[in-house]
This record gives C-alpha cells, sequence and structure tokens, in this order.
C-alpha cells in the first residue's frame, strides 16, 4: 500500500477491498446461482429409448371399425419403472394396412371416443371431430389425430407409446 | 430514485442500524485468517442449507427410491452432480472446519470467562453438526448409509436401562426400515436445520456481547482493526477457497456408489463415519460387561468435558505458552482421537452384537433364505465345474427352462436394471457366482456342446447385440439373463444359465452390483453421468480460471510487464 497520501489510501483501501469482496460475491452467487436454476429449469431425464409393446394378434382386431386396445408399457418416469396401462385406437383395414392413434386429442388433451352412430372421432371436451383416418372434420383441434409407430411380427401388432405436444399445429413429440 | 425508496425503507424496518449493527465491530490486533474458520463453517452450513434444499426436490425418503431418486439426480439431472457432490464433501469439511474452529478457539483461550456461553452454544453446535453427519449418511439408503445407521442406532441400544427404548425410538422400530429412513429424514431435514439456526443466533449474540477475544499478547490487541471490510475480506477469501475445493471435490472425487442397501449381505464390513470412527475404535477395548462404558461412557466423557471445560480451567491466562497443564491435556486426547480415528479406519471391522441381518424383500422369508443356502450349496465350483455333464444345476435353479419363451429373453427386466451397482462388489461376486462358466472377468473359453454356439457365451466383450453406451439400456439388457436365466439356442445345450434373480440366489443388489462389473468391463461407467448441465471437470476449470484471472489482475502482474 502506498503510505504517502494516507487519508486517501484508507479510503480507497476500504473501497478497493469492498470490491474484492463484491467480486468473490458475486462469482461465488453466479457459479451456485446458474447451475442451480438449470437443474430446476432445464429438462432432466437421461436418454429415451422407448421399446415395443406388444397390443395383440392383428387377427383380433376387426377390419374396417376402430378399435380401442389396451396395452401394459414398462414406463420411466425420472427413477421410476413401472409398468402403466395405455390405450391407443387400432384402425385396420387391411392385415397389411394398420394405423394406430394416440387415445389423446390434439387439442388440450383429452381422451376422445368412437361414434358408432355417426362413424366419427368425437372429442368430450371441446367437440372436435375427426375422421376414421384421423383428419380433423370440425371443432378446435390444430392437427389431426397423432398416430403412434407400428410395427408387426408373425401376426402380433406392437407400437411404441409416444405423447405429442398438445395445441400445437404440428406433431411435436414430447 | 433508489435513495428515496432506501430511505422510505429504512425509515420503517432498521436496515441501515442493523447492517451497522453487524459490520461494525472492533477487533483487537486487526483482522486474521486464523479467525476465518468460524465464518468458514458457516459458509459450509449455509452451502449445506442451499444443496440440501435442491436435493429436496428430487430426493424421496422412501425405502424404495431413496437410493435411486439420488443416482437420477446425480446422473440425469443438470448440475445434480454439484449438487449432491457439494453437499457429500461440505458435510465433510464442515465436520474439519468445526474441530479447527474448536482448536483455534481452544489455543487462544477463549472459552474463559466472561464468554462461557459462547463456548457452551458452540458445543452445543458442535454436537449438532454431528447429529447432521449421523442422520445424513443413511438418508441414502446405499450399503454404507444403510449399515453405519444400523450400526450406530445398535450402539444406542446398548445403553444402559434406556438403551432399546432409545434404539426403537431412533429406529421407529425394532430393525432398521422405512421408518428409520423417515426417522432420519425429518431429524436431518426438520429438526436440525432449526436447532443449528437458534444455536448460531445464540453463539454469535454471546461472541458478540464481549467481542473478539484477539491476540493474547497485550502489546498485540493494539491497533484494532474493523470487522468490515477487513475481516470480512479474510472471510471472503477462506470461504471462496473453501467453495473452490469443495467444487474441485465434487468434480473430480465423487463420492462412491456403495450400491443399494442389501440388509442381506453379510459380507459387507459396516462403519460409520469417518468423524465417528474413534468412538467405534474405542469400543473394541470395552467387550462383554463393560460395552457400555464404550458405548456410552467414553462420549459422555467428551461431551462433559467440552461443556464443563470453562468452568475446570478458570486460569485466566490465555497464553498458550503460559497453561503447559491444559494445552498437554488437549494435546494427549487430540492425539488419542487421532490415533484411534486412524486405527479404526485400517481396521477390519467386528461384528456387532447387536447387528444381524434381517430380510427387507418380500421374497425372502425365513423359508426363502433356507432356500438360498440350498441354493448356494448346489452352485460351490466344485458342483459347478460338474455341470457339464446334465445336472441338478439347471433343473433346481432354473424352474423356468422348460418354458420355450426363456430361451429368449423373457419377463421384465428386474429392479435391479435401475440401480446403480457398486463394481467393486461386483467382481467379488462374479468370482463367486458367474467365473466359473463365464470365466475369470468375463474372457471365456468353456465349451457348451449342444449349443449352436458351442461354447459358453463371452461377457467381455459382450455380445454387441447387447451391448449399450448407454448405462441403463445395457444394464437392463444383461438384467433378462441373470434375472430369468436362459436356454443358449441349439438342439441340446448341456449348460444353462440358471435363473439367479428368479430363484433368489443373488438379491437384487447383488445383481445390480455384478451388472455394474460387467458394464466396467466393456468398458462402460454404471454411473456415467448422462446429463451433467456441464462436465464437472469443465465446470470447475471454467470457475479456477475465473478466479486465477482475477487474482493475475488484482496482483497487478499485467501492470508490472508493462513498466
Amino acid at each position: 500500500m502506498d503510505e504517502t497520501n494516507n487519508k486517501d489510501s484508507v479510503t480507497t483501501r476500504r473501497k478497493f477491498i469492498a470490491i474484492l469482496v463484491g467480486f468473490m460475491a458475486s462469482v461465488n452467487a453466479l457459479a451456485l446461482g446458474v447451475p442451480f436454476i438449470r437443474t430446476l429449469v432445464s429438462a432432466s431425464g437421461g436418454r429415451r429409448e422407448e421399446a415395443w409393446t406388444r397390443v395383440g394378434e392383428l387377427g383380433s382386431f376387426p377390419a374396417g371399425e376402430p378399435m380401442e386396445a389396451r396395452f401394459a408399457t414398462l414406463t420411466v418416469e425420472a427413477y421410476q419403472h413401472k409398468s402403466v396401462l395405455n390405450s391407443a385406437w387400432v384402425v385396420k383395414k387391411s392385415d397389411t394396412e394398420v394405423t394406430v392413434f394416440s387415445p389423446i386429442c390434439t387439442h388440450l388433451g383429452c381422451h376422445y371416443a368412437w361414434n358408432v352412430e355417426t362413424g366419427h372421432f368425437e372429442c368430450p371436451c371441446h367437440a372436435s371431430v375427426f375422421a376414421p383416418d384421423g383428419s380433423v372434420l370440425s371443432g378446435p383441434a390444430p392437427r389431426p389425430l397423432d398416430t403412434l409407430p407400428v410395427k408387426t411380427e408373425n401376426g402380433v401388432l406392437f407400437v411404441r407409446w409416444e405423447r405429442f405436444r398438445t395445441g400445437s399445429p404440428n406433431k411435436i413429440i414430447v | 430514485m433508489l435513495r428515496s425508496i432506501g430511505q422510505w425503507l429504512d425509515q420503517r424496518w432498521p436496515f441501515s442500524s442493523l447492517t451497522r449493527l453487524t459490520l461494525e465491530e472492533e477487533i483487537p490486533g486487526g483482522a486474521r485468517f486464523a479467525y476465518t474458520l468460524g465464518s468458514g463453517t458457516l459458509i459450509v452450513f449455509l452451502l449445506q442449507a442451499v444443496t440440501g434444499i435442491m436435493q429436496l426436490f428430487f430426493y424421496v425418503p422412501a425405502t424404495d427410491y431413496a437410493y435411486d431418486s439420488i443416482s437420477f439426480l446425480r446422473t440425469k439431472v443438470p448440475f445434480g452432480w454439484l449438487i449432491h457432490g457439494l453437499h457429500y464433501w461440505g458435510a465433510n469439511l464442515m465436520v474439519v472446519l468445526v474441530v479447527l474452529h474448536i482448536c483455534r478457539v481452544f489455543l487462544w483461550g477463549a472459552y474463559k470467562r466472561p464468554r462461557e456461553l459462547t463456548w457452551l452454544g458452540g458445543t452445543a453446535l458442535f454436537l449438532t453438526v454431528m447429529a447432521f453427519s449421523f442422520t445424513g449418511g443413511p438418508l441414502h439408503w446405499d450399503q454404507r448409509g444403510y449399515w453405519a445407521g444400523e450400526v450406530g442406532t445398535s450402539i444406542a441400544g446398548t445403553a444402559p436401562v434406556v438403551g432399546d427404548l432409545m434404539k426403537r425410538i431412533l429406529r421407529g422400530g425394532e430393525e432398521m426400515g422405512p421408518l428409520t429412513l423417515s426417522r432420519f429424514f425429518v431429524v436431518h431435514t426438520a429438526i436440525l436445520p432449526p436447532a443449528l439456526i437458534s444455536l448460531f443466533l445464540f453463539h454469535i449474540i454471546a461472541m458478540r456481547r464481549f467481542g473478539s477475544v484477539g491476540p493474547w499478547t497485550e502489546a498485540k490487541r493494539e491497533p484494532k482493526g474493523p470487522f468490515w471490510p477487513d475481516q470480512v475480506f479474510k472471510d471472503a477469501i477462506t470461504g471462496t477457497a473453501v467453495f473452490l475445493l469443495l467444487v474441485g471435490l465434487a468434480a473430480y472425487l465423487p463420492p462412491s456408489y456403495s450400491g443399494p442397501a442389501d440388509p442381506l449381505d453379510t459380507s459387507y464390513v459396516p462403519k460409520p463415519e469417518w468423524n465417528f470412527l474413534f468412538l467405534y475404535q474405542a469400543l473394541k477395548y470395552f467387550q462383554g460387561a463393560l460395552e457400555p462404558v464404550g458405548t456410552m461412557g467414553v462420549p459422555a466423557v467428551l461431551v462433559l468435558l467440552l461443556v464443563l471445560l470453562p468452568f475446570i480451567d478458570r486460569n485466566p491466562e490465555r497464553n498458550p505458552f503460559r497453561r503447559p497443564v491444559a494445552v498437554f491435556c488437549a494435546f494427549v486426547l487430540a492425539a488419542v482421537i487421532t490415533w484411534l480415528t486412524i486405527a479404526g479406519y485400517r481396521s477390519k471391522g467386528f461384528a456387532q452384537p447387536g447387528v444381524k441381518a434381517k430380510p427387507q424383500t418380500s421374497l425372502v422369508t425365513r423359508h426363502g433364505k433356507d432356500y438360498i443356502d440350498i441354493v448356494l450349496s448346489v452352485l460351490t465350483p466344485e458342483t459347478a465345474r460338474a455341470a457339464e455333464v446334465p445336472s441338478a444345476l439347471e433343473k433346481g435353479a432354473a424352474p423356468g427352462a422348460e418354458d420355450p419363451d426363456i430361451k429368449k429373453m423373457s419377463g421384465p427386466p428386474g429392479i435391479a436394471a435401475y440401480s446403480i451397482g457398486n463394481a467393486e462388489r461386483g467382481a467379488a461376486l462374479f468370482r463367486k457366482h458367474c467365473s466359473q462358466c463365464h470365466g475369470p472377468e468375463g474372457v471365456n473359453k468353456n465349451p457348451n456342446p449342444g449349443s449352436n454356439d458351442g461354447k459358453i457365451p463371452d461377457l467381455n466383450p459382450i455380445d454387441r447385440e447387447i451391448y449399450s453406451d448407454n448405462p441403463d439400456v445395457f444394464a437392463s439388457h444383461i438384467d433378462h439373463f441373470i434375472q430369468h436365466g436362459s436356454v443358449p439356442e441349439g438342439a441340446n445345450p448341456v449348460i444353462r444359465m440358471p435363473a439367479f434373480g428368479d430363484t433368489n440366489t443373488l438379491t437384487q443388489p447383488q445383481v445390480s452390483n455384478i451388472e455394474a462389473y460387467i458394464l466396467h468391463l466393456n468398458g462402460i461407467d454404471r454411473a456415467k453421468i448422462m446429463n451433467p448441465g456441464m462436465r464437472p471437470r469443465s465446470f470447475f476449470g471454467l470457475l479456477a480460471a475465473a478466479y486465477g484471472l482475477a487474482a493475475l489482475w488484482i496482483g497487478g502482474l499485467w501492470r508490472r510487464k508493462r513498466l
């Protein structure tokens, strides 16, 4: 420290130290604050690899008429691994042409149902109506029904359970 | 504008006078680094509070999920490794700092009249920190924490008269279980923190009543130095050094995964945390009828010694060189505790009389345990080698062998697939249960006539279809085989893989450990951080670089170069 200008050096020294303390406090606060906010805000979870789930024998689904299928999916929610019952609408045109729709309405995530009389999928929440091919006939739904990945092996139908963002005009996997 | 808001606030709440009250203190002889140990402890406590609360966002105090929720935090939450690492190392460092602080206060004679209450408050704080340490470990519900809790509560159980009651209160029942975890959790997160904060306020107010004690030689007590900014500056430097040290430890020495708690694993040598090792070691010298002396007497005497110190040692002299008896006694005590700690650390451990393995999973009843013994006897190396001839092995140990589905991987993975095992324990288990067929370290040359491959599958390197660089996927692939066994494809394979999980030959934590080992053999860390936020070492490097540059700048090196 420069001792020649005593009165000034005392005050600048105080200020200097205060700045240093402030610097250390801010760097440490940043070093904790930024990661911890990231912890709470960013998505957690590892790489997900959804497995194929067996839905049923292809022959057991009626041709032409949509049918709701229930199947247990092994799901991973954070640290919980458990079997969860999911459903999907299976629309079989022929034994080679099968579409499986996610049971979740693309508007706000309600579960829609098949109306036998009208031959449409109808959502009870906001009256969206979908054709058997999934396209929107009326109502607020922003996009057609979401299809799930499908494969058949030895006459057995498998789907991969996926969820998509609701309310968006594009099909975005979540 | 800001000024007027400040004035408005200050008229209604005494912000500035409170700040002045906190910061305006004259320290005899000026600021010193020796005085930063107390504030260093406070800084670590604040860090523990913040990281503890962060952990509460993810941790589940239930035996099924405690271990996996912490593993999830550490590997799949951005900066989870930092949060857990800081909390783990902070807990250890806090004990170190508290002990150093006590030594400093002792040497300076700061416990003497009129500062007895400061010392007593400090003693209570020390015991609170030890209680934090004791209740924190078992919350992991991993092998280390589970057994430390088991031993600790058993020790409480040896106390005369009230021992059983104390043990039952601590455990919430006769045995370690879900209620024990809840109790430790509540004490650790709801009872001890407010206790520590109250005691800290008591301690700091008592301290400020008479101020810093200052140097013991009268000549050095002048001139006085201000607390702000001089002492605060030194506190900040110590605090920052401590923080950097903790981040470095979290990055370079992450706490090890000791594997999920396995109450059936009798081969695990339970030991308490290092800061309780001296008590644990002292216990060994009091056996039989003298046992309560070791379990209760020794800690009681130590606590009493701390509490009564200011009343026993009433000599007003503070210079350590002029109070040889007190300093000598303290030195002997410190030496004994250090020696006991080292001896305890190096010892092989001993069977605690109250400790016995208790079946935890519903699968393993008393019958189950007998069954395990039978299966284990079937699987001893001699009989297993004889399995080249079709033997009782597959009939006895693989009930699903007739099921054609078992040829493929069948059934879902067991719970073991999702828990991070301890590869070292896994190696020992592998040698015992797997290497007869799969070869040492999974390198195999054993034939398997009748199977299409003609030999037992290699585990090192493993089939590419089973391998994955995602440890969860890799482990769940292996898990199918260990849980349910398998029959190799082929006309009539002689050797079949027994269903180690389905038959309870191995417990689920043991399966996790073996999986961690097989992943390790194939170059995959079971505890790989999948979602780090930022790589631990990069984060530490960045922080260190920020301080390094700041130090260079403050040190004026660049300016000197210019001259």
